[in-house]
C-alpha cells in the first residue's frame, strides 16, 4: 500500500493556510478570503522518483486566535506540522515563539516548519530586520499568490517525514 | 427557540457505520451517504486516512468536530465519532452542515473585520512614519544647509563691494539673488515642516503689541523704501497694548503677509491696518489687514495660493519659495484663526484675519518677560564643539573682510553679515545667534541705539545675547556710554586679532 502521511497546517486566521494548500494541490489561487471553520482534508500524491511516491493527507485547520484552543483530536497521528504566519500582519507572529512552544508540547517529536506567507506583499530584505527584532526564525518564506517556494516547502517536509 | 432546536434535531442526519478492526465496512445505514459494505472507510474520504492511527491507539472513543467531507460531489460539515466495540469500530457521522454554515458566516464577519482593523492600523502607522521621516529629513537637511549658506551669502556680499569688472558684477548680482532665494526657501521649508509635523507649539506670553508694531514699522519702512514703495500702518486706538500669545508667530504671520505684498507690488504702497473688533471676557478680538497696490490675484487662485509650493505663474521673476502664505495659513490655523482674501487682478490684494488674543489681567504692571526655550538650547550647544553663530553688524567693507578672514580661519564660527542698523533686529528675530559684533557707526540706526533696542526686547534669548562693540572712537568716556547702552564689551579699531578672539570667547 502507498505510504501516507498526515500534515497539519495551522496558524492564525487569514494567514493563507487554505491558499497554500490550494496552490500546492490545484496550482491555483484566489484573492477572496473564505474563512475556514473546523477542518478541510485533501490528499496530494508527491513523487520523489519514479515508483517512489507518498500520499500527503493535508489537514487545513481553521485559523485560531490562540494556538492552545486547537482541538487535540485534529492533531492525532500527525507526521508533520506547518505553522503559517502572515508577514504583513504582526499580530500573526508576535507570539510566534510561545505558539511554537505550545505546538511542541502537544507534538513533541513531530517535524515542524515555520512558514512566513504573503512575501509578495513585502520587501524581503526589510523582513530580515523585522524578524530579528521579533526573534523569529523561519524555515520558508512563501507566497501562495505567486506560488513562490510553496511546492518546495511541502516537498521538503515530505522528504523529512518519509 | 425550542422550536428551532427541535427542527435542527429533526433535520439532522446521522449515519451509523460498523467496521472491522481494519476499517473494512461491515454494515452501514444509508441516512445521507451511500456506502457499500465491504468497501473500506478510507474510500469514503481522505479524512478517514486517520483511521490508521485510530485503530492502533483508540481505547474508548474519539470525536472529530466540524469535519468537511465531500461525498458524491456533495459537501457536508459533520461531527464524526469513532467508538471501539467488540467486533470492530462504530463510526457515527452527524451532519451539522446548516448549523456550521451559520457559524461560518459569523466567523467570516468577525475575522474580516479584525483583519481590516489591523491593516488600517498598519497603514496609518506606515503613513505616519513616512511623514515623520520626511519632516525630520527636511528639517535636518535645511538646518545643515543654513550655516554654510550664511558664509556664502556674507562672502558674496564682501566680494560685491570690491572692485569688479562689469562681467563679474553681473555674475555676483546673479549669485546674490540666488543666495537670497535659497535662504528664503530654506527658512520657509523649515517652518512648513515644523507646522505640518505638529512640532510647532505656540507659546503663551505677555507681550507689547505697540512694540511689535514699532518693529514692523521700522523694518518695512526700510524694505518698502528700497523698492520705491511707501509703507503705512494704522493702529486702532482701542487696540490694547499688552496681550498674551505667541509674539514671534504673530510677527511671522504679519511679515510673511507683508513680504508677500512687497513681492507682488511694484508701485504704490503697502498698508497694515489693525482694527479692534470686540472684547469678550478677557479676550480681545482684532482684525489684521495687509493691503497692497500690486498685481492682484484672480478668484480662481484664492485656494491654491495657500498650498505648499504653489507660486502663481506671474511670480516667476520674483524671489521666494511660495511657501510664505502656506506658513501663514498653518500658523493662523494653530492660533484658531483663518486667513481671508479679497482681491482682483490689477487692483491689489487684501489679506486679512481676525484673531482673539488674551488680555493679561494686570496690564498696568510690567509684562512677564518671555522665557524662550531656545536660550536653554543654546547654552547646552556651547558645551559641544559645534560652531558658534556670530552676527557681524558692520558696513565698512575693509573691516568686514578682515573680520571674516580672521573669524573663519579659526574654524569656530559661522558669520552672518548685516550692514545696516535697521536690519539687525530682523536678523535676530529670524535666526539664532550666539554673539553680535556691532559696529557703532552703522547707517540708519547707530550701534548703541540698536543695542538699547535689543536689551529692551521681551525675548530672553534676544535680550541676553552678548554684544561686543567695535568702535573707531578710543576715549574711555565713549566706551562707558556704549556699555551703558547694553554692550558687554567694546573694542577699538584697529584691534589685535588675538584680543578680539579672546574677547569673543570670554562672552560666549
Ligand atoms: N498577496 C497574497 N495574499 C494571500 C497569500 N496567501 C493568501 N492570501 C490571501 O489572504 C487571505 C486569506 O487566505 P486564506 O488562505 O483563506 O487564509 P487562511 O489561513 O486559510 O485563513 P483561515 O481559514 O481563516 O484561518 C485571502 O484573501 C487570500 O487571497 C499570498 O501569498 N499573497
Ligand atoms: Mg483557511
Amino acid at each position: 500500500m502507498q505510504l501516507s502521511k498526515k500534515i497539519v497546517v495551522l496558524g492564525h486566521f487569514g494567514v493563507g493556510k487554505t491558499s497554500l494548500i490550494r496552490r500546492f494541490v490545484e496550482n491555483s489561487f484566489s484573492d477572496n478570503y473564505k474563512v475556514s471553520i473546523g477542518v478541510h482534508i485533501t490528499k496530494k500524491v508527491v513523487e520523489f522518483e519514479v515508483e517512489d511516491t507518498m500520499s500527503l493527507i493535508l489537514w487545513d485547520l481553521e485559523g485560531t486566535d490562540e494556538i492552545k484552543t486547537i482541538r487535540d483530536a485534529y492533531l492525532l497521528g500527525t507526521h508533520g506540522v506547518v505553522f503559517v504566519f502572515d508577514v504583513t500582519r504582526p499580530s500573526t507572529f508576535q507570539s510566534l515563539n510561545t505558539d511554537l512552544e505550545i505546538i511542541k508540547s502537544k507534538l513533541p517529536t513531530t517535524p515542524l516548519f515555520v512558514v512566513g506567507n504573503k512575501v509578495d506583499l513585502v520587501v524581503v530584505s526589510e523582513l530580515e530586520t523585522l524578524f530579528k527584532e521579533n526573534n523569529i526564525k523561519t524555515n520558508f518564506l512563501t507566497s501562495a499568490k505567486t506560488g513562490d517556494t510553496v511546492n518546495d516547502m511541502f516537498f521538503e517536509l515530505a522528504k523529512l517525514i518519509k | 427557540m425550542l422550536k428551532k432546536f427541535q427542527q435542527e434535531y429533526a433535520t439532522k442526519n446521522v449515519q451509523f457505520i460498523l467496521t472491522d478492526f481494519e476499517g473494512t465496512i461491515l454494515e452501514s445505514d444509508q441516512a445521507f451517504l451511500a456506502i457499500k459494505s465491504n468497501s473500506h472507510l478510507i474510500d469514503i474520504h481522505p479524512f478517514f486516512e486517520c483511521f490508521i492511527s485510530i485503530k492502533d491507539t483508540l481505547e474508548d472513543e474519539i470525536v472529530f468536530n466540524c469535519v468537511h467531507i465531500v461525498v458524491d460531489n456533495n459537501e457536508y460539515v459533520t461531527d464524526i465519532q469513532f467508538s471501539k466495540k467488540d467486533v470492530g469500530f462504530l463510526v457515527v457521522i452527524s451532519d451539522y452542515t446548516s448549523h456550521y454554515i451559520a457559524y461560518q458566516a459569523i466567523a467570516q464577519t468577525r475575522n474580516e473585520s479584525i483583519i481590516n482593523g489591523e491593516l488600517i492600523t498598519i497603514k496609518n502607522a506606515e503613513l505616519e512614519e513616512r511623514e515623520r521621516f520626511k519632516n525630520l529629513f527636511i528639517r535636518n537637511f535645511s538646518h545643515e544647509l543654513r550655516n554654510p549658506l550664511t558664509s556664502i551669502i556674507s562672502i558674496t556680499k564682501i566680494i560685491s563691494s570690491t572692485s569688479l569688472t562689469s562681467e563679474q558684477e553681473n555674475m555676483i548680482q546673479f549669485l546674490q539673488e540666488s543666495n537670497a532665494n535659497l535662504k528664503l526657501l530654506l527658512e520657509d521649508i523649515l517652518s512648513i515642516s515644523m507646522i505640518s509635523s505638529g512640532r510647532l507649539k505656540l507659546s503663551e506670553n505677555v507681550f507689547s503689541l505697540s512694540q511689535l508694531f514699532e518693529l514692523i514699522t521700522f523694518t518695512y519702512n526700510t524694505k518698502t523704501a528700497s523698492k520705491g514703495l511707501s509703507f503705512e500702518i494704522n493702529i486702532d486706538k482701542k487696540a490694547p497694548d499688552y496681550v498674551e500669545g505667541d509674539r514671534l508667530r504673530l510677527y511671522q504671520v504679519l511679515t510673511n503677509l507683508l513680504d508677500n505684498a512687497l513681492k507682488y507690488t511694484n508701485e504704490g504702497k503697502i498698508t497694515l491696518n489693525i482694527t479692534f473688533n470686540q472684547k469678550r471676557a478677557n479676550k480681545v478680538n482684532m482684525r489684521f489687514e495687509v493691503l497692497d497696490s500690486g498685481i492682484g490675484i484672480s478668484k480662481d487662485n484664492f485656494e491654491t495660493i495657500f498650498e505648499s509650493f504653489t507660486q502663481l505663474k506671474t511670480a516667476t521673476e520674483n524671489p521666494g519659495s511660495g511657501l510664505g502664505l502656506s506658513i501663514v495659513k498653518g500658523l493662523l490655523d494653530l492660533m484658531n484663526s483663518e486667513i481671508k482674501i479679497s482681491s482682483s487682478i490689477g487692483e491689489g490684494s487684501n489679506f486679512y484675519f481676525d484673531i482673539s488674543l488674551k488680555q493679561p489681567l494686570q496690564t498696568s504692571t510690567k509684562p512677564i518677560l518671555n522665557t524662550n526655550k531656545k536660550s536653554t538650547k543654546k547654552s547646552s550647544k556651547r558645551k559641544t564643539d559645534k560652531k558658534y553663530r556670530i552676527l557681524l553688524a558692520e558696513d565698512d567693507i575693509n573691516v568686514q573682510t578682515v573680520l571674516f578672514k580672521l573669524l573663519l580661519n579659526t574654524g569656530y564660527f559661522y558669520i552672518d553679515l548685516v550692514n545696516d542698523g535697521a536690519l539687525v533686529m530682523e536678523k535676530l528675530i529670524n535666526d539664532d545667534y550666539d554673539l553680535i559684533l556691532m559696529d557703532i557707526n552703522l547707517p540708519n540706526v547707530m550701534g548703541d541705539e540698536v543695542t538699547r533696542l535689543i536689551r529692551d526686547f521681551p525675548f530672553k534669548n534676544i535680550k541676553k545675547i552678548p554684544i561686543i562693540g567695535l568702535t573707531g572712537y578710543s576715549f574711555e568716556d565713549d566706551f562707558a556710554g556704549f556699555k551703558k547702552a547694553g554692550m558687554n564689551a567694546v573694542i577699538a579699531k584697529p584691534f589685535d586679532d588675538q584680543d578680539l578672539i579672546g574677547l569673543i570667547f570670554k562672552h560666549l
